[in-house]
Order: structure tokens, then sequence, then C-alpha cells
């Protein structure tokens, strides 16, 4: 086993492969800064180059590109509030009000260094994982996976707002993002629901343009509002300084991202929940963590945990996702399904062998990931203060930059003008619902947990009735979820009482 | 303003899961039973907001999310805002009338002249660098299919 960690580690240093990781890490950098442009289309894209490489080198190229793409993806969420990948989304929430605040470079700092630590407990569940989880993952049947959705959404709808009316609002988004998953045609009888008989809508709402107008157009009305830079008039100087902060506040909250590392390693290797899910959870998670209520409300207008939690699921869901991928071919989502394809592509069979005949191999990926984070962290990090410069550059430069980033951001994503409508349809929604004091991090979760929360319903009633209801990881998950779902109640009496 | 608002969405998604409801009821049971779990909820959530808003005294409830700036007067915060939804709305028509790359350069440059007060000369230079970033990474990098705008004869891209 360890001859094979050590022979993992030279195949990816050898120089042709080491090569082929740098190109990707070089297009995985700006796939990630660049809103729309996903990581799974771009590894669709570059999939035809691969025939002619070996499997370490293909791998070292693919992967090393995936990898890097939620850590550069963050750049562009936090400075600019637009989400530069479907799965950065939720470390808007604060990130993008620390920027606001003058402390892009702190927020850049966390993000950068909870994205590297996350990447390492992906990796490192990666390789401990393998012979231990085929019973883990078969534990999990459709009832299982229906339920850690619904937990998913508890978790942040009951805590992305305060009291019984924010609870009731949180779960009014989720509701409707829920509702919205359900455009489109039905996976069982194929009707076609809520499509308003035009044929755009019959794959149902996709998710870039939907994010790209509910978080970037009332950040860019704001700025217009303000009529200054993004940073408004916080010192010019101060901007890049707190990256050493914002590195060491990953370290203050060690545990929290550890956890939600964890979060998102368990959310990557659990097939069929995605990316999209890993960061809100996580979000969730990292609210969960304030002590009080007063202490939470500080969440969504710059609380540095909003930044860590999210930014250490996001990378480490993708060693996580590689689990299932390697061990049993059932890809953890879209991207690990095209990288499945590169497998067959390679002539490599996932299943037994890749944990045999090819573990060197298959620890080479391991190292992909460790080693494509070190450098693009290291990249990063040189060139952060230039990068935080920009939310100096006045409000009246950046407006008609990133208005034409966000629209063609949608438009790529289907090249239909129908994805920019779509888009401005939720900025309006968006809009409103931050005047009115509405989260959006549920919506956001609603609509992506939607389809696979309704399949797995499905699959469950048709297969097991209702007896599903009681078996026993359903029974522990469904009071987790209720748990959730009281545990403001239950903060907030305790508060009281504390307070005499 | 943050009362009135939160009405109006409770409202439209009363309005949303009643349709969805009464479209539901025309479906299989394989296609309408997701529909209706969510959808009756829904309803009485928002029906609920609604009442807690026409009848409630308690205080707004705030969100772990962005809040908009609150440091210009309402009434240039108002016309600001009707301003940034114009261009926005202006980009799109202009992408549908003169497709993607006449469009980026039009917006861009009309935004920095008529909203920022640039001069015509940095003007001109800040456009041309954005339109190259976009033709040179989209067009001749990405190979992107922009189709061409509705005056020039192209009724694609929907």
């Amino acid at each position: 086993m360890l001859d094979a960690f050590i022979q993992g580690l030279l195949l990816v240093l050898q120089w042709k492969a080491f090569v082929f990781m740098l190109a990707g890490i070089f297009v995985g950098f700006w796939v990630g800064l660049l809103p729309g442009l996903g990581g799974a289309t771009t590894l669709a894209l570059m999939l035809p180059f691969i025939y002619n490489m070996q499997p370490v080198e293909a791998f070292a190229f693919l992967l090393g590109m995936h990898s890097v793409v939620a850590t550069t993806g963050d750049i562009t969420s936090i400075l600019f509030g637009v989400p530069g990948e479907a799965t950065t989304a939720a470390i808007i929430l604060d990130g993008h009000a620390m920027a606001k605040r003058g402390e892009a470079g702190r927020a850049l700092g966390a993000a950068l260094a909870s994205s590297f630590v996350g990447a390492l407990i992906g990796a490192a569940a990666l390789a401990l994982a393998i012979p231990i989880v085929r019973p883990l993952v078969l534990t999990f049947g459709s009832p299982e996976l229906f339920m850690l959705a619904i937990v998913g959404l508890a978790f942040i709808a009951s805590l992305s707002a305060q009291g019984a009316r924010g609870m009731v609002r949180g779960f009014l988004a989720g509701g409707l993002g829920l509702f919205l998953a359900m455009v489109g045609q039905d996976p069982q009888a194929g009707v076609a629901r809520y499509t308003l008989d035009t044929l755009y809508l019959w794959q149902g709402l996709d998710l870039v343009p939907v994010l790209v107008g509910l978080f970037a157009i009332p950040e860019i009305i704001d700025l217009v509002v303000r009529g200054t830079s993004i940073a408004g008039n916080a010192p010019a100087g101060r901007i890049s300084k707190g990256v050493f902060e914002g590195v060491k506040d990953v370290f203050r909250n060690w545990w929290l991202t550890v956890r939600c590392g964890l979060i998102g390693t368990f959310i990557g290797l659990t097939p069929g929940l995605g990316g999209a899910v890993a960061q809100w959870m996580a979000y969730g998670h990292a609210t969960q963590s304030a002590r009080t209520a007063e202490e939470r409300k500080g969440f969504g207008q710059g609380d540095v945990r909003g930044v860590i939690g999210p930014g250490a699921a996001c990378n480490s869901k993708e060693g996580g996702a590689l689990i299932p991928t390697i061990a049993f071919g059932v890809p953890g989502g879209a991207s690990m399904a095209i990288l499945l394809g590169g497998f067959f592509l390679l002539g490599l069979v996932p299943g037994p062998d890749m944990l045999t005949k090819h573990l060197p191999v298959t620890f080479s990926l391991v190292w992909t990931i460790v080693i494509a984070n070190i450098i693009t962290v290291v990249a990063c990090f040189l060139l952060l203060n230039r990068l935080t410069a920009l939310t100096n550059v006045q409000g009246h430069l950046l407006v008609p930059v990133v208005l034409v980033l966000v629209f063609i951001g949608s438009y790529t994503s289907n090249s239909s003008y129908a994805d920019i409508l779509v888009s401005l349809i939720f900025g309006a929604l968006g809009y409103f619902m931050v005047v009115a004091g509405w989260p959006r991090a549920p919506l956001v979760l609603g609509l992506v947990l939607g389809k696979i929360a309704e399949n797995y319903l499905y699959i469950s009633v048709a297969r097991y009735d209702f007896a599903w209801l009681g078996r026993p990881v359903v029974v522990v998950l469904l009071i987790i979820a209720v748990g959730v779902i009281l545990f403001p109640a239950v903060q907030a009496w305790r508060s009281r009482r504390a307070h005499g | 303003m943050a009362n009135r608002t939160s009405l109006g969405l409770a409202i439209v998604i009363m309005l949303l899961s009643a349709h969805g409801i009464y479209s539901a009821h025309e479906w299989p049971l394989k296609a309408k039973l997701f529909p209706l779990v969510i959808a009756i909820p829904l309803f009485f959530l928002a029906a609920a907001e609604a009442l807690w808003v026409i009848f409630g005294k308690s205080p707004t409830a705030s969100a772990s999310d962005f809040k908009l700036s609150e440091d210009q007067p309402a009434e240039v915060a108002r016309r600001r805002t009707l301003l940034a939804t114009g261009w926005a709305i202006g980009f799109f028509v202009l992408i549908l009338l003169l497709g993607f790359p006449i469009a980026v350069a039009a917006m861009v440059f009309a935004y920095l002249t008529v909203q920022g007060k640039e001069g015509w000369i940095f003007s001109v230079v800040f456009t041309a660098a954005v339109w190259f970033f976009f033709y040179g990474l989209f067009e001749l990098l990405l190979h992107m299919h922009f189709p061409d705008g509705w005056l020039f004869g192209g009724f694609g891209g929907f």
C-alpha cells in the first residue's frame, strides 16, 4: 500500500504528467474565474485531448484542471458577488460582504486557506476511505438519500434567518426552490410540467443563469446605487493587508474548517447530491456554529466563518466524489460522470482493478489533487494584491464589465437568449428577496435538491411503499432534521434564560 | 418597503403554488405526487407570511444574507435602482437587436460616456480592451457561436 502511495507521487512528478497538470491548472484557473463557464463543461471539452495520453498524464491534466476550478471560482464570488462557479455561490453571502467592507484580502486569504485544507481533507479521505467506504455507501439507498436532501434543506432554511418569522421565510424560499425545480419534463411519466408551452423549459431551469441572476443582479444594482467602488470608502492600503489574517482565521476556526471539509467529502461521496449541495450544507453548519442568535445575525454581513465553511467543503468534495467513481464506477456528480468517461477512453475500468492492479494510478489522483491545489493557492497568493485592487476600481468602470460577464456567463450555459431572460427574472426575484429580508440560500438549495429529492422519493415509495419511513438511517436523519429545525428555538430559549 | 415587498412575494408564491396545484390535477400520480407534496404546504406558508404582514406586529426578521446599502437618500436610491435596471434591460435588448459582438462594444461605450461621464478617448480605449477580451476569449479561443442580431436578419438565439 505504501509502495503504491509513493509510486503514485512519482508518477505525477514525471515531467510529462507534471507539464500536463500545469496546463490543466492554467485552464482551470481561468475557467473558475469566469462566471458561467462550468468545470463540468470544460472537462467535457477537454476530454477529446486525452486520447493520446497515458492514464497518469490524462488524469493529471483533467483532475489538475477540475480540482482548481472551485478555488478560483471563490475569487470572482468574493470580489464581484458573481458566482464564478455554480459551486461557489454560498461564499458570496459573507465573502462579498467582507469585500464591500474593505476586507477582500482577508476574505480571499480565508477562502484560499480553507479551500486548501478542504482539498487535503478530501484527498486524505480518498486515500484512507477506499478499503472502508463500500459498506458505508451501500447502506444509503433511495430513502436515506431523500432524507439527506431534506436534512440539507432543513439546515439552511432554519438557520438562514432569525426567529419564527425568519424560519417561515426560510422554508418559503426553500419550498419555492423545490417548486421551481419541478419545471421541465417529469422523469417518471414524461409530463411537461410548468413549461409555459416553451421548448426551452422542457429541460428545466438551468442552475447557472438562475444563480448568476439571483446573486449578481442585486449586487450590480447596489453598486450603481452606492456610486462608489466595491470596497466603498475603505482605505486603499488596507484591502489586501488582511490576507494573512484570513489564513489565521482558518486556524482560529480549525475544527469548523475540518468539519465543513468532512461535510464536503461526505456529500461528494454520496452519489447524486453534488458540489452545489455541499457548499450550502457547510454554510448552514457554519451558521450553526454561532453560539447566540445575536452572533448569527453577523452571517450574511461578513462573518469570516461564512467564507471558511463553504470554502473547505467546495474543495473537499472532489476527493469524496472520486471515491465512488473509482471504487464502484458510480459518479458522485456531473463532473465525475465525465471523468468516468475519461477512464473508459483510456481503457481503465473503475472497480476492484483500480484498488489492486492500478492502485498507483489511483494514488496518483490523490497526489494530483494535493499538488494542483498547492500550486493554485501559491499562484493565487502571489496575485492577490492585484486581484484585491479590483475592489477599489470605481463602480462605473466595473458595472459594464460585470454586466457583460453576467450576460455571457448566462448565455454560455445553453447558448440561448432565454438564459439571459432567466437571469434577469431571477435577478429581479433576488433583488426583491433582499429588500424583503428573505434568505436566498434556501431557494438555491431547494432548486438544486428538487429533482434529486423527487427521484429518490418516487423510488422509495414505489419500492418500499411507506415502510421506508421506518428504516433506521431514515429515522436518525429525520431526528436530525427535527433537531436542526428546533435548534434556533432552543438556542433562543437558552439565551433568554441565561440573561434572566 | 420591506413589508410591502414581502407581502408581494407571498402573494406571488400563493398564486404560483395555486396554479401548480390546479395544473397537477390533470397529471398521472407519478407526475403529480411531488408537485402536490410541495405546492400545498407552500401555499399555506405563503398565506401565513401574507397574514403575518397584514396583521402581525412583530418586527421584520433579518436574513443571513446581503443587505442593500442605506447610505443614500431613499429618492436617490430609487432613481439609481431604476437606472441600473434600465441599463441591464437595455443591454439585453441591444444583444437581441445587434447580437453580442456589437452590443458589448455599444453598451460598454454608452455606459462609460453617459453614466460614468468619462472622456471619449478613455471610453474608446476601455471599450476596445473589453471587446478584445470578449472576442479573443469567447470567439477565437472557445469558438462560441453568437447569433446575429435581429436587425441583421438573424431571428435565432431563443
